[in-house]
């Protein structure tokens, strides 16, 4: 009886599994010409008619990139009780998780799902995105009738800056930031030892030689190299900044001189500068301005300053000055400062393209989606909502560009609202006032030069681009960390290997590329 | 026929060669052998276990500052906290995974097993042919694209249970393994079964199942840590939270914070937050494995007991 | 019986066959179906042609592999990793399994078990950073040690003569639980009326440890190990890239196929490159097997995968 039984599970068992198996083959027929047709349909209903026409309520589906914040169904039904009075449509977002989203961004476009914009930038593929044709591309027809304001308000260089090919896919934020950055030390330290302040690269070595000799279990300078990132991390300031050159592209070794009319176009490893630059940072490292292991650090080196254990570390003013808030608020036993190692040299907007917005290839509310993207980057009511959530539980704002904090503010932040970044954003009231002097003195030294607006096109070269990179990682690094103890044989071997990976080539499309731009523009 | 097995050890005489009363030198030897390097090995496991277990609670300023020790160096249950600051979701999370593992064991097995059993028949005329159509799966894979279309655009399975237990109901590397125990039951056992009048399938239930029992709890265990280990396919395929399994969920705790230090570093966009990484991680550890460990020793007794197929051929 | 065809076949093995279709079609559905994807390797993506629209681009997307000069490093590197790793994991297994079946404590041989099982639950990102906290030049235990002992600092990661027995050992602990239970499943297999003949002959314990249990965990090991070796050209990317990650000084002794072309994509993101070097390792795989296979065939008929 009991053998009986067990039979009869098993034979259940396999009657389900195997009817599982054919409900799914079952499945895959019907699905399939479903998703092929959708393929075909791409983009025809965009053009409908020149006004928008409202009369028919739409919902749109839009895909961030971040972790969905607890509170954001309540923001979220704010949000679509004010756009239902504006624009007739309602908004629904799907949350690609920072834990992942590298890898479910391109399949959703793959598959073809439905959604109608999506958060796009230059570190989020956004070049490769549009050439794969993920992107719907979008007309100054299509800006001007749908987007009134963000037509207005945007400047022309990050129109230009956010084409592929001259083709527009992404509505880029509109957040005039320098990008240059900053160092952030140990001011009381640097008293301590008494020494002289620190804004040139001669002081900063002073400062952390000191430090590091001084100190004990104490790095002077702190890094913890971030996948793909390969550069020294005070690299931007030592080497871009202070020479005044602009890299064409963080992946390849290519700059040209701000100043330079003709856009030459140069492998900066192969030049003096570079060599004196990692004579100084061997320098540095012979004398214990950092720990040996530093390519290898798993840990957060901003932690590691709070702990006392780190001296400076090098990021983007921004995060500087939030850090220096946080330490004055839980640290108040050490003193920090911001410094900027270069302040003489010219200083560079950000591109536009460090966030943005796009139009899912396949959208059926192209009008719609735009129009909601004007009103997300410059209705002061939507952006402050979208931005900064519920007045009273996430923020209190203060005045008309600041904001204070509110008591659920960390229920609502996080994820990639700075896709529609604009010049209403508001400015955090308790952010340090150096940090927003620095930035004021900046912005009134912006330099614009021709090729502000190029971006690079790799695709022709994307191969020697992949080998390069590995080069950078392999033979550049360690040569920078001071790692290496015959810097010239070190560095003959990373020409070598940079020539062998087809730098040469790169460089010849890169400079024909800019030759035509640059005739273009005259 | 007396269809039964009997396992060695437990209720019966233990007929385990070593735990017979028989003290001669050799014995000797190979007892001072074992438990010393049976010691060595098991301490060179569990150090760093402990290191886990010791900075899950510490405070993750201890942690930054002395590294992870032994004994920690400033008590604190912080991350534990972090991790349970939303208890039903993380009871949910459990509760997922509990059902996939238990239903992915039991129908993965069961097939593993019987697709095995085939293969194993040495007078399966096509056994080689149908094994080398199964193991070519494992060199040659479509990549991630073409799946994630099929399960998603074709088979429309996205957000469902079925997509955590489905895509690894089988493995290839389980069903040869498990292959490879069954030839070693003896084939007379299958030939005078035959001539009982039993079926194939009859044979496989009533003989071979009971005869590989300690096959059956090892494939059983890995197809096991298998599921209760698995956050890939959630990770593709879940974005329903209440069917978040606990691996993903502790993923995604983590990884977030990684990932969004990454964007901001690029983005420029300006974020703290102040979890502590170190300490949750670890604790993320011990929370993923407690239920595994406590549940283990039953499972054990499987394979650490003799199995003597003479009773069966009584 | 004989001369039936194939159909008479069919109907002689009806039951054998119908307890194969879950697993066919599983295998069809989840694996053969999506095969369709290696086309992938020769074309040049884009979402609006899909898989099979696109177009062709020929061997482009595998030259950023064969063009980058460490093509044979890496792929070489791979293999010998595997190699090791076979080697040195299956014996400890093998060695812990025996001793486990032979020592007498019951809750002396449940407990070790259970221990050894342990580092198979620590994720490779915690087990890298636990290793640096034991290799780390400034305060690593292993450094604070030998400074102890009066010796001087190793700087672990910056050489990278180290790593390969770093990683082998790494793998060997990671792995011992898991493999250790399969070898004591096909130990605990063995029929204990073997035993007891060899007892009654008079061998000594070493003698029957040999002439029995290592026999016949002898189809195990080889099933095991040809099963290894189809993906001898995978490197684990979990343990390469936590145990070094983007440290380029050590990269001439520990880059794997896979932490080369997963650096090489990452700005990048084409899914045809990534499908290119997969195809590879495929390729590469797909050749050793049949050798290896072949081989053992020539030797022992049935101890073959197929």
């Amino acid at each position: 009886m009991k053998l009986k039984n067990k039979r009869f599970t098993f034979l259940l068992a396999m009657v389900l599994v195997i009817s599982t198996f054919l409900s799914a083959c079952g499945d895959k027929g019907g699905g399939g010409g479903a998703s092929g047709n959708a393929n075909g349909a791409t983009g025809t209903n965009s053009q409908a008619s020149d006004g928008a026409d409202l009369s028919k309520e739409v919902k749109l589906k839009m895909l961030l990139v971040g972790g969905k914040p607890a509170d954001y169904d309540e923001v979220s039904g704010e949000l679509n009780k004010l756009l239902k009075e504006k624009i007739n449509a309602t908004v629904e977002t799907e949350f690609l998780d920072w834990a992942d989203w590298t890898q479910k961004y391109p399949l959703k476009f793959a598959a073809n799902e439905d959604f109608d914009l999506v958060y796009t930038a230059n570190w989020a593929f956004y070049n490769d995105q549009a050439r794969k044709g993920g992107f719907l591309e979008l007309t100054e027809d299509m800006l001007k009738t749908y987007m009134p304001k963000t037509w207005e308000a945007m400047p022309q260089v990050s129109w230009e800056q956010a084409k592929v090919d001259g083709k527009l896919y992404m509505v880029p934020n509109n957040n005039q930031e320098v990008t240059d950055k900053v160092v952030f030390i140990r001011e009381d330290l640097r008293k301590k030892y008494n020494m002289e302040p620190i804004n040139s690269p001669e002081t900063y070595a002073a400062y952390v030689k000191t430090v590091g000799a001084n100190e004990k279990g104490f790095n002077a300078f702190g890094a913890k190299p971030a996948d793909g990132w390969k550069w020294h991390e005070l690299d931007q300031i030592l080497l871009e900044q202070q020479n005044e050159w602009n890299l064409v592209d963080y992946s390849i070794p290519l700059a040209y001189k701000l100043a330079d009319e003709k856009g030459q176009v140069f492998n900066v490893y192969d030049t003096p500068e570079f060599k004196q630059l990692i004579a100084y940072y061997k320098d540095l490292a012979d004398n214990k301005a950092w720990s040996k292991n530093i390519v290898s650090n798993k840990n957060d080196v901003w932690q590691d300053i709070k702990a006392g254990k780190t001296g400076s570390y090098a990021h983007t003013l921004g995060t500087l000055g939030a850090n220096l808030a946080e330490m004055r608020r839980d640290k108040p036993e050490f003193e920090g400062a911001i410094v900027d190692l270069t302040p003489d040299k010219k200083k560079i907007g950000a591109i536009s393209t460090q966030n943005g917005m796009a139009i899912h290839a396949t959208s059926k509310n192209v009008e719609r989606s735009l129009m909601l993207l004007d009103l997300l980057q410059n209705d002061k009511e939507i952006h402050d909502l979208t931005m900064y959530g519920i007045v009273g539980k996430h923020y209190e704002p203060v005045g008309d560009d600041k904001y204070k904090a509110g008591p659920s503010a960390a229920n609502y932040t996080g994820f990639s609202n700075w896709g529609w970044n604009s010049l209403l954003n508001r400015t955090d009231a308790s952010y340090p006032v150096e940090a927003d002097e620095i930035l004021k003195a900046w912005q009134e030294k912006v330099y614009h030069f021709p090729l502000e607006t190029f971006v690079f096109d790799d695709s022709k070269v994307k191969n020697e681009v992949a080998n390069v990179g590995n080069v950078m990682l392999r033979y550049a690094i360690p040569l920078e960390y001071g790692l290496i103890n015959d810097l010239d044989k070190g560095h003959a071997e990373l020409i070598k290997q940079l020539k062998s990976a087809g730098i040469d080539k790169i460089q010849q499309e890169l400079q024909s590329q800019i030759d035509v731009f640059l005739a273009a523009q005259k | 026929m007396n269809a039964t097995v009997s396992t060695a050890g437990g209720t019966g005489t233990d007929l385990r060669p070593a735990a017979r009363k028989n003290r001669s030198k050799d014995r000797l030897i190979l007892a001072v052998i074992g438990y010393t390097a049976l010691t060595l090995l098991a301490l060179f496991c569990i150090f760093p276990f402990l290191l886990v277990v010791s900075s899950s609670l510490t405070e993750e300023s201890g942690i930054i500052e002395n590294g992870f020790q032994l004994i920690p160096t400033s008590f604190s249950t912080e991350a534990y906290r972090i991790l349970f600051e939303y208890p039903a979701d993380m009871l949910k999370a459990y509760a997922v995974t509990f059902t996939v593992t238990a239903l992915g064991t039991f129908f993965g097995l069961f097939l593993t097993s019987m697709t095995a059993y085939v293969l194993s028949r040495k007078d399966f005329k096509w056994r080689n042919t149908f094994s080398f159509f199964f193991f070519f799966t494992t060199l040659f894979s479509g990549g991630l694209v073409p799946w994630y279309l099929l399960i998603v655009n074709y088979l429309e399975l996205k957000d469902t249970l079925i997509v955590l237990i489905l895509p690894m109901l089988m493995n290839v590397f389980y069903i040869i393994v498990m292959k490879s125990f069954m030839g070693s039951i003896p084939e007379a056992i299958v030939e005078s079964a035959k001539i009982d009048g039993a079926g194939d399938f009859q044979i496989y239930v009533r003989f071979i199942l009971p005869l590989s029992k300690p096959a059956l709890a090892t494939i059983g265990l890995f197809i096991a840590l298998a599921y209760w280990n698995d956050w890939y396919n959630a990770l593709l395929f879940i974005s329903n939270e209440d069917l978040m399994p606990l691996q993903y969920y502790l993923y995604r705790l983590l990884g977030n914070m990684d990932g969004m230090r990454k964007a901001m570093m690029a983005s420029g966009a300006v974020i703290t937050t102040n979890l502590p990484t170190e300490s949750l991680k670890m604790a993320m550890t011990i929370v993923a494995t407690g239920p595994i460990l406590l549940a283990y020793p039953f499972i054990q007794r499987y394979f650490v007991q003799g199995l003597t197929i003479g009773a069966v051929k009584g | 019986m004989k001369g039936h065809g194939f159909w008479g076949d069919v109907k002689k093995y009806k039951i054998l066959l119908l307890m194969l279709v879950p697993a066919v079609l599983f295998f069809l559905l989840f694996a053969y179906i999506p095969m369709a994807g290696i086309v992938l390797a020769f074309k040049q993506y884009n979402y609006a042609g899909g898989i099979f629209g696109s177009p062709w681009n020929g061997l482009d997307n595998f030259r950023f592999f064969f063009d980058s000069g460490d093509a044979w490093r890496v792929t070489r590197n791979t293999a010998l990793y595997n190699i090791a790793f076979i080697v040195v994991n299956n014996l400890l297994q093998i060695f812990a399994a025996i001793l486990l079946f032979e020592v007498a404590g019951k809750w002396f041989r449940k407990i070790t078990q259970t221990v050894m099982f342990l580092p198979y639950f620590i994720s490779w990102v915690v087990v890298g950073a636990i290793a640096y906290n034991l290799f780390n030049f400034d305060v690593g235990t292993v450094n604070v040690l030998l400074n102890k002992l009066g010796m001087e600092s190793v700087d672990i990661y910056n050489t990278a003569a180290y790593w390969p027995v770093i990683l082998v050992l790494v793998s060997a602990w990671k792995t011992l639980g898991y493999g250790t239970i399969m070898y004591l499943a096909a130990i605990t297999s063995i029929d204990t009326e073997m035993y007891e003949a060899a007892e009654i002959d008079g061998a000594n314990i070493f003698q029957r440890i040999r002439k029995i249990t290592i026999p016949n965990l002898m189809p195990t090991v080889i099933i095991l190990v040809l099963l290894a070796i189809g993906n001898i050209f995978r490197g684990d990317f979990g343990m390469f890239y936590n145990m070094v990650g983007n440290n380029g000084l050590l990269f001439s002794s520990t880059d794997v196929i896979d932490t080369f072309v997963f650096r090489s994509l990452i700005t990048s993101n084409e899914i045809g490159m990534s499908a290119a070097a997969g195809f590879y390792q495929s390729i590469l795989g797909f050749a050793t097997i049949m050798l290896a296979n072949y081989a053992v065939r020539k030797y022992d008929r049935d101890h073959a995968l197929f």
